[in-house]
C-alpha cells in the first residue's frame, strides 16, 4: 500500500503559495536588469515527482511530488560582496546561505556569515541550484543536514579563500573556514540558527586544497578535511541518551573532469568518529563515496549514471543515529535541456537507505523533474 | 578591327564585373569583429588569453584599470562569432560556466546591453570596459577605439 503524504488539496494549496511567492519574485527579478547594476539576482525553480517502490517491504512505498524555489542574490563592489540565498519549498523556508566577503585582491577573499561547508564538493559546486546539477538526486553523502546527511552542509562563521596562480594557467585554490558547526537533534544535524546564537552549538574547522590545471576549465582535483564538534541534544532521541558530543573528523579527495562529451564527478570521504558517551568514549570509522559519469550525446541530451558506495558503514553506530540515509545508490537517468533554461529530467535508481538497527531498507526510485533557471 | 572590339568588350566586361564585385568586397570587409574600448581609455593592447579570462568571470586589471566586459544580446551572429571564436565556448556551456561562477563565488557575470547606443553609454561609463563589435560599427564611432581584431572572414 502506497502512503500519499499529503493530500491533493494540502498540495494544491501549497504549489498555488509557491507559486505566488515565485510570481512576486520574478517581478522582482525582472526590475533588476543585468545592466550596470551592482546587483544580480537568479531564481531557480523545480518540480520533481518521486516514487519509491519495494517489492519485498511494500511500507517502504511512497509517492510524493516537491516543489522548490531557490532565490540567489549578489553585491558586488570593488572590495565588497554580498550574497544571499534563499529557498522555499512546500516542506521549509530558510535562509540557506548569508554571507558578505572583503575582497582582498584579486586572488584572495575573506567571506563572513553562513556559508556552506566548503569541504563538501558536491554542496560547493551546486549549492540550491537544482538546474546546474545534472542529476536530479544529491549522492548520500553529501545530503543536506535535514535529509540525513552525514556531514554538516551549513557552518557560520568565517572562510579565507585564496589563489595560488601556477605557471601555464594552472593553479591551487586554498580555503580554511572555521565556525559553528550544527547540532545532533532527533535523527538529523541541526544547522546552527543566527537568530538563536545560545542554542548549544559547538566549532567546525574546515579545509580544502584544489588543484585547478586551468583556470578556464571548472577541471579540477582537490583534498578536503574537517574537524567537527557537534553538540548532542541528548534529551531529543532515545538513542542520544548519555551522548554529550560527537567529534567528527573527515578526509576527503574529489574530482570534477570533463572529457570533450564526457564528464566525471567523484568524492571519497574517510570518516573518523568519536562518540564522547558519559560513561565513556566509543570509536567509529568508515568510508563513503560515490563516481557520476555523464555523457552530453548533444546540446540538448545527457545520459548520466552514479554509484554510491562505502566501507564500513553498514556496522557505523554514526550511522545508525541517521537511519535514513542513503548508504548505496546505483542510478540511471538522462536529462533533456531545452528552451535555454529548462531542464526535463528522469531518474531510476536501486537504493539501500541505512535503517534502523543495522537492517537496511532496500527499495527502487522514479524521479521526475522539471528544473528551470531565471533570468 | 574586328579583335580591337573583341579586346574593348572583354575590358567593359572585366569593369563591369569589378564595379558590381565592389559592394560585396566592401560587405566582406565589414566582417570582421574587433575588440573596442573608450576613446580616451589608457587600455591599448589585451590578450586573448585576457579577454577570455575577464569574459569568464575572473578578475583581469591592464594599466590600474580593472576590465569590465560588456556582452551585446541583440545580435546573435556576432554572440555566435564572439563565443566560438574567442570563448570557444557554446553558448550553453558559457551561459553555465557565468551562473556556476555566481552560484559559486557571488563573481558578478559580464554587464549584457541590448543596443548599439545601451553598449556606447557602458563603454562610457568605465576606462577599463570593453566590448566586442563589428568593424564596420566601430569604424564608424569617434567614442570607442578598436584595441583588437578578434574575428575575420576569410
Amino acid at each position: 500500500m502506497k502512503s500519499r503524504r499529503r493530500t491533493e488539496s494540502t498540495r494544491g494549496r501549497r504549489l498555488a503559495v509557491l507559486a505566488a511567492i515565485v510570481l512576486s519574485v520574478g517581478m522582482s527579478v525582472g526590475s533588476i536588469a543585468r545592466a550596470d547594476s551592482p546587483h544580480d539576482v537568479l531564481l531557480f525553480l523545480s518540480l520533481e515527482g518521486f516514487e519509491k517502490f519495494s517489492a519485498a517491504d511494500p511500507a517502504q512505498e511512497e509517492f510524493d511530488v516537491r516543489s522548490t524555489a531557490s532565490f540567489l542574490y549578489t553585491y558586488n563592489s570593488d572590495r565588497f560582496r554580498f550574497l544571499g540565498e534563499y529557498i522555499w519549498s512546500d516542506t521549509e523556508a530558510e535562509m540557506e546561505r548569508f554571507q558578505g566577503a572583503w575582497v582582498v585582491d584579486d586572488k584572495t577573499m575573506l567571506w563572513f556569515g553562513r556559508f556552506h561547508t566548503i569541504s563538501n564538493y558536491w554542496t560547493t559546486e551546486y549549492h540550491h541550484g537544482q538546474f546546474m546539477q545534472t542529476s536530479i538526486s544529491r549522492p548520500g553523502l553529501e545530503e543536506w543536514e535535514d535529509e540525513s546527511g552525514p556531514m554538516p552542509s551549513h557552518i557560520t562563521g568565517a572562510w579565507f579563500e585564496h589563489e595560488f596562480a601556477l605557471e601555464r594557467q594552472s593553479a591551487i585554490n586554498f580555503g580554511l573556514s572555521a565556525g559553528k558547526s550544527p547540532r545532533f537533534e532527533g535523527q538529523e544535524l541541526v544547522a546552527f540558527d543566527i537568530l538563536d546564537p545560545s542554542s548549544g552549538h559547538d566549532i567546525a574547522v574546515t579545509t580544502r586544497l584544489v588543484y585547478r590545471p586551468d583556470i578556464l576549465s571548472m577541471n579540477q582535483i582537490g583534498l578536503t578535511a574537517s574537524h567537527n564538534d557537534i553538540a548532542v541534544a541528548s534529551d531529543s532521541n532515545p538513542n542520544l541518551v548519555d551522548l554529550n558530543l560527537i567529534r567528527q573528523k573527515t578526509y576527503g579527495l574529489f574530482t570534477n573532469w570533463k572529457w570533450e562529451d564526457w564528464r566525471l564527478s567523484s568524492n571519497w570521504v574517510y570518516f573518523d568518529i568519536e562518540m564522547q558517551y558519559g560513561a565513556g568514549i566509543v570509536d567509529d570509522e568508515f568510508f563513503l563515496g560515490y563516481i557520476q559519469a555523464e555523457y552530453e550525446v548533444n546540446d540538448a541530451w545527457t545520459l548520466f549514471g552514479r554509484t554510491e558506495f562505502g566501507e564500513g558503514e553498514d556496522d557505523s553506530i554514526y550511522l545508525q543515529l541517521l537511519p535514513a540515509v542513503i548508504a548505496h545508490r546505483q542510478m540511471l537517468g538522462v536529462r533533456w535541456d531545452f528552451a535555454d533554461s529548462h531542464g526535463l529530467t528522469l531518474e531510476v535508481a536501486d537504493t539501500s537507505r541505512q535503517g534502523a538497527n543495522l537492517m537496511h531498507d532496500h527499495f527502487k526510485e522514479l524521479r521526475i523533474q522539471w528544473s528551470a533557471i531565471f533570468p | 578591327m574586328e579583335c580591337h572590339l573583341s579586346v574593348r568588350r572583354h575590358v567593359v566586361q572585366l569593369l563591369v564585373s569589378i564595379a558590381l564585385m565592389l559592394p560585396m568586397a566592401a560587405s566582406l570587409a565589414e566582417d570582421a569583429v574587433v575588440l573596442v574600448t573608450r576613446s580616451d581609455s589608457s587600455v591599448e593592447d589585451i590578450s586573448s588569453l585576457d579577454i577570455r579570462k575577464a569574459y569568464l568571470g575572473i578578475s583581469v586589471t591592464i594599466g590600474g584599470n580593472s576590465i569590465r566586459p560588456i556582452r551585446r544580446q541583440e545580435d546573435d551572429r556576432l554572440n555566435m562569432i564572439f563565443l566560438q571564436s574567442v570563448i570557444a565556448m557554446s553558448q550553453k556551456s558559457y551561459e553555465r560556466r557565468l551562473i556556476s561562477m555566481m552560484l559559486k563565488f557571488g563573481t558578478p557575470r559580464p554587464i549584457e546591453v541590448d543596443s548599439g547606443e545601451e553598449l556606447l553609454e557602458q563603454l562610457a561609463s568605465s576606462p577599463g570596459a570593453i566590448a566586442y563589435m563589428w568593424k564596420s560599427e566601430a569604424d564608424a564611432e569617434r567614442r570607442v577605439k578598436t584595441i583588437r581584431v578578434l574575428w575575420q572572414e576569410r
